[in-house]
């Protein structure tokens, strides 16, 4: 009944919004014009919205500026009908409260309950109606069991959470949050989500910018806005934007396309299906061994940081030459570990390791040598950068393997080419490219040394669909030209999509190695469903009732099931 | 392998008697304790402070390995102290003096520096913010910025392991880039660390940037009017502590 009331209340009186709002960075309008150009909106009571948009749309500075922590060049800013400019800064900061990417970044107290009570000791209340607040905050975000935990013993998506309650804490009225959970985990993101609804349905305002869309996320979100080049494009309701999604840039989620396509084709899935399916996926079956090529060899290896805690534990695995293999495992499963061992970063404590036939060099003028052969690419690697231009910056690890002269400058063209670069990116500043194209950059400046085997850890953390897939066929394009690829990922969907085989770690002992095909089924084990493809969680939905449908992970050939019909 | 294992000082919640004491009572404790080691002359004496060091490392339940740990990185300046007496004395003397005046001055430092770094691991930066905003606030009276200068102090203390995996990592793939960051001539070692200090550099001034705007979003404007969850409160177990250190420095400065 409460709910009812709320909901009634949730009137068309505008709340929070931007009025011809227009912003530009100094540096940035000679090239890419403003980021905000006369953008108008406003938000409703009670109203639940989300603003999407590629990288560069211009949503973070919008964010910025409804949070009032940004001025516009032009427009206003408005909350309850009086535009922010003219408000004290406290009581503009009871009314709004934001939650941002980097839960590290928000963070400020070593305890959770210390961290949460930050915003109400800035309001300057008494200690008693403080900890009531924490108290409260603590509980709307389910993280009453940690409350009085340091908040580095938390995982990223508790750490969010503790971020969502020092907002809350503050007792807001609406709530903005920046990509909040573009860090974190399958589990995190829901934990999230499950916190947003129940505030929602308490009347919470809530704006969020993003730009991944997710089906099972989007179905609270009233009304969507689609920002691009600092403009508004579209907007509308959720249903209209499925329907908009593909026309507006957006890559519609696998399940989404699989319900619309069961829809048009009347199937339903309470009743089993009278058809015999198909086997298929080749990627169930090995190439023969004769054709496979040992360039890894890892045998019995176990490392320990300190006496108790071993990060990998008499490990074992075979690395094919020419082959895409991912690593797969939840935090502190012993992956990074893992792939430092293979230039050498890491020292082998116990077992050992064989690169090529030989033993793997741990020390002396060989070590640089087997750096120049495995080329090792960090999480967010455009943080790495720090030559003036893109030349120098593909120079750099060439020129460290003792390339001179034209062999250099060949050396540069390559990296260059093999990300898709232009060369007149070469004597471009890297701090002044697009977050996305950094990133090819740096990939490119591992490559320019011409690794024979190149390591990358989470490539696509935090891209843009269009940046993904660009990395992934280039990655696809350089094991076809025989590089091993070995990449650490989280995303089961390109995991298996993309990779030749798969290596399983938990708690620093494999649990399988194999073909995507072989292992499907620890990984089911290993990982919650919320973790798993669209396709295969239909496909072991389908499974529940059809005996015989075939564990699936590639929506073509699960579309290819249901030709026949 | 590089600076992953480093912990400076990062709080290690026990719930022991020393991590429940005041702040304010753990600092003037520390700075009683510090000037009465500083001028201890003899071997009785060294050996009385590295009793009361025992002691409070056992009372607070703080592991022996952590504590070790966090002190890891004073083994330089031990070694540069060291080394710095060892000559020193020797232009002056015979080498059997300035041994024992090198080994003295590096064990007196070492027992120095385990009180200092006790600090830290029983008590969260916030605490020791407000501690130092208390201490300090009648400087506030000559201009002195207190309130702002223990929040950065508090906040210096949270960051600073984070800053120190990130440098790990950069570190780390610089090197994978083939980087050579220990070999060469004095100059050429300075010059191979731009790498490394560049983008560590950027990545300080983005997180800084990033947090600022993260403490005005919660409403922090300077610390003015703040008032706290757990006001301090000066307990009977405070008073103690106090009285402790003085007798404990008392002694020494008068025999």
């Amino acid at each position: 009944m409460n709910v009812n009331k709320k909901k009634k209340n949730r009137s068309n009186t505008p709340f929070l919004g931007v009025r011809s709002v227009s912003f530009s960075y100094d540096y940035d309008e000679k090239f890419t014009g403003r980021a905000l150009d006369s953008v108008s909106f406003f938000v409703n009571k009670s109203e639940r919205v989300a603003i999407l948009g590629h990288n560069g749309s211009g949503k973070s500075t919008l964010v910025k500026i409804l949070g009032g922590l940004l001025e516009p060049d032009e427009g206003e800013c408005l909350i309850d009908g009086v535009n922010m400019r003219s408000m004290e800064f406290r009581d503009l900061r009871d009314k709004i409260g934001m939650v941002f990417q980097d839960p590290e970044n928000q963070i400020v107290a070593a305890m959770v309950e210390d961290d949460v009570a930050f915003a109400p000791e800035n309001q300057g209340l008494p200690s008693k109606e403080i900890q009531a607040r924490v108290d409260n905050a603590i509980q709307k975000v389910n993280m009453a069991y940690k409350q009085a935990s340091s908040v580095e013993a938390l995982s990223g998506g508790e750490k969010q959470r503790v971020a969502l309650a020092g907002a809350l804490a503050a007792k807001v009225e609406c709530l903005i949050l920046d990509e909040a959970t573009a860090m974190l985990d399958p589990k995190g993101r829901l934990d999230i989500e499950k916190a947003l609804r129940e505030l929602h349905k308490d009347g919470m305002t809530i704006i969020q910018v993003t730009h991944q869309i997710e089906a099972e996320n989007f179905d609270d979100i009233e009304r969507i806005i689609v920002l691009s080049r600092g403009k508004i494009i579209w907007e509308g309701s959720v249903n209209d934007f499925w329907e908009r999604a593909e026309v507006l840039g957006f890559e519609l989620p696998d399940e989404f396309k699989i319900k619309k396509f069961f829809d048009k084709k009347g199937i339903d899935l309470t009743q089993p299906l009278a058809v015999a399916w198909p086997a298929l996926s080749e990627r169930n079956t090995p190439p023969p061994s004769s054709k496979l090529k040992l360039k890894f060899k890892i045998e019995n290896l176990s490392f320990r940081y300190d006496e108790k805690n071993y990060a990998l534990k008499n490990l074992d695995a075979e690395i094919f030459s020419g082959r895409w293999l991912s690593i797969i495992g939840r935090t502190g499963s012993g992956k990074s570990t893992l792939v430092q061992h293979l230039n050498a970063l890491y020292k082998i404590q116990d077992g050992n390791i064989f690169f090529d036939g030989q033993e793997l060099p741990q020390k002396g003028r060989e070590v640089y040598e087997l750096r120049q052969k495995v080329g090792l690419v960090f999480q967010h690697p455009e943080d790495q950068l720090f030559s003036p231009t893109v030349k120098e910056e593909l120079a750099f690890a060439p020129k460290n393997a003792g390339f001179k002269n034209s062999e250099l400058n060949d050396a540069v063209l390559y990296g260059l080419e093999c990300v898709g670069l232009d060369k007149k990116f070469l004597e471009r500043n890297p701090l002044a490219l697009s977050g996305g194209e950094r990133r090819l950059v740096a990939i490119a400046s591992v490559l320019a040394a011409r690794p024979e085997c190149v390591v990358l850890d989470e490539p696509l953390a935090g891209l843009d669909a269009s940046y993904q897939k660009k990395i992934l066929s280039m990655l696809g394009k350089l094991r076809d030209n025989g590089k091993t690829i070995i990449t650490i990922t989280h995303d089961l969907n390109t995991a298996l999509n993309y990779s030749d085989e798969i290596l399983i770690l938990r708690g620093g002992e494999k649990i399988k190695e194999g073909v995507p095909g072989d292992v499907i089924e620890e990984l089911m084990n290993i990982l919650e469903p919320e973790a798993w493809p669209d396709v295969l969680r239909m496909s072991n939905e389908i499974r529940k009732i059809n005996k015989n449908f075939p564990l699936l992970y590639n929506y073509g050939d699960f579309i290819k099931c249901f030709s026949q019909i | 392998m590089l600076l992953s294992n480093i912990n400076l000082g990062q709080y290690v919640p026990t719930g022991s008697v020393i991590h429940k004491l005041d702040p304010r009572a753990k600092l003037f404790s520390l700075l009683l304790i510090i000037s009465a080691i500083f001028p201890a002359k003899n071997f009785f004496q060294i050996a009385f402070w590295a009793a009361a060091l025992i002691t409070l490392v056992r009372v607070s339940k703080i592991s022996w390995e952590v504590l070790f740990r966090a002190a890891r990185p004073i083994i330089f300046l031990v070694a540069f102290t060291f080394i710095f007496n060892l000559i020193s004395v020797y232009t002056t003397g015979d080498i059997l003096t300035s041994l024992y005046r090198a080994v003295f001055t590096s064990i007196r430092l070492i027992i120095l520096m385990m009180f200092a770094i006790m600090l830290p691991l029983t008590t969260t930066p916030l605490e020791l913010a407000d501690g130092l905003d208390t201490l300090l606030r009648p400087l506030k009276k000559i201009g002195f910025p207190a309130q702002e200068c223990s929040m950065m102090i508090g906040m210096a203390l949270r960051f600073i392991p984070l800053l120190m995996q990130e440098a790990d990592k950069i570190m780390k793939a610089q090197l994978s880039r083939g980087a050579k960051l220990d070999q060469g001539n004095l100059f050429q070692r300075i010059m191979s660390f731009f790498p490394v200090l560049i983008p560590l550099f950027i990545i300080i001034f983005r997180r800084a940037d990033e947090i600022a705007i993260a403490m005005e979003a919660r409403g922090y404007d300077g610390g003015e009017g703040r008032t706290r969850r757990k006001p301090l409160a000066w307990t009977l177990n405070d008073t103690k502590a106090i009285i402790f250190s003085v007798f404990a420095a008392a002694i020494f400065f008068v025999v």
